[in-house]
């Protein structure tokens, strides 16, 4: 067998890419463009990792088979299917993403209905009553911080910074407040006890305070109008030793503004 | 030594078309995605892939029947991704839908809130 017989049609071979019409070619580079914006994609890797895989592989396929001669069919084929397989993972990602937003409103919901029902049960006479309370227990611990009102940790799930449904009442009495005292502005600030790291027990204070923070808003007070600030272990009111002292130190405190919306200033 | 090489890369794209085995099981796949498709109530928006799933289905069945493997496997290939791809965008509409639905809910409750107060 002589070598040199094969030769030419080893070039021709080589030559593959020259054999594609430009319409292949462009449907392989659409399919080359689209895998390179979802490989890169956070959120569809997460959704349809399996998908995302085929499209790589149909994709190398496709661009092996461009040096081979007469492929132009089969490159266009799997640069198709690269190119479905693509789509699919983008649509499962959005679905994904649809389906954990409606999960988080799914609770917003919740909190709202619970909220809403609170507030039916509530007479007129009861708020009124109520808000009077309120202002006497607040002018009553008004001190260099200005009014200050303490949320105790049994509104909050066990470690966690979820509202328990027994805040509602409270809360919702507060997010009245502010709409009849609209210049008032509030600081919610969250503490904890020294159990755990500091860290963790910083970020826990400032999840719980952002907690009621977001029940605020969704009651229509104006973000403007609430800051957050978690404090962790620091100023602690009570012991840290025994078991009653830290469920004291576990809070968050709300701090009025005056009238005019001047707040103290940060600790 | 290159010799062997050089047979096989030619022997590679001389089999080409003859020597594809049916694809039974691809096809059989394909209509088993495409069942589970129709079974989905698609609507109108994504009917259009669907609708050229079944076309590119039937052509494959029918290049079976003429002994066309290679046209029908890539037919049948394409047919369950463009019906996966319609149910994925099924998926995604029903999704949207349910979201639209809950987010009204809430402006409703918050709308009650505000009266209540």
């Amino acid at each position: 067998m002589n070598k040199w017989f094969f030769a030419p049609m080893l070039l021709l071979g080589l030559s593959g890419c020259s054999n594609l019409s430009s319409n292949d070619q462009q449907l392989l580079g659409e399919a080359q463009a689209s895998f390179n914006r979802i490989k890169n994609d956070a959120d569809i890797l997460r959704a349809a990792p399996k998908d995302v895989v085929r499209a790589s592989e149909s994709l190398a396929r496709a661009e092996r088979l461009t040096s081979y001669w007469g492929s132009a069919e089969d490159v266009q084929h799997y640069a198709y299917l690269s190119l479905r397989y693509g789509e699919i993972a983008q649509q499962q990602s959005l679905t994904l993403l649809n389906q954990e937003r409606q999960a988080q409103l799914e609770l917003e919901r919740q909190r709202l209905q619970l909220t809403l029902r609170e507030a039916k049960l509530l007479s007129v006479q009861q708020q009124t009553a109520w808000l009077a309370e309120q202002m006497a227990m607040l002018q009553g611990v008004e001190g260099e911080r200005g009014l200050v009102m303490t949320l105790g940790d049994v509104l909050f799930e066990v470690g966690e910074a979820d509202l328990l449904p027994a805040a509602n009442r409270t809360l919702l009495q507060v997010a009245h407040f502010l709409q009849l005292n609209p210049r008032r502005k509030v600081r919610i600030e969250g503490y904890t006890d020294n159990t755990g790291s500091a860290d963790f027990n910083l970020e826990l204070s400032r999840a719980r305070a952002q907690s009621v923070a977001d029940f605020l808003q969704d009651l229509g007070i104006a973000a403007e109008r609430v800051e957050v600030v978690g404090h962790g272990i620091d100023f602690p009111v009570a012991e840290n030793a025994s078991a009653r002292g830290r469920a004291q130190n576990r809070r968050v405190e709300i701090v009025f503004s005056d009238e005019q919306g001047r707040l103290s200033a940060e600790r | 030594m290159i010799k062997p090489s050089l047979c096989a890369a030619l022997a590679l794209i001389l089999a080409g078309c003859a020597s594809d085995p049916a694809p039974s099981e691809q096809l059989r796949l394909t209509e088993q995605t495409l069942t589970q498709v129709r079974a989905l109530n698609i609507s109108a928006e994504q009917s259009s892939g669907l609708k050229l799933a079944e076309e590119k289905f039937a052509a494959a069945q029918t290049a079976m029947t003429q002994g066309k493997h290679r046209e029908a496997r890539m037919l049948a290939e394409q047919a369950e991704l463009d019906a996966r791809l319609a149910e994925a965008e099924q998926m995604h509409h029903a999704s949207q839908e349910q979201l639209h639905v809950l987010q009204g809910n809430i402006q409703q409750l918050r709308k009650q809130l505000g009266a209540l107060q």
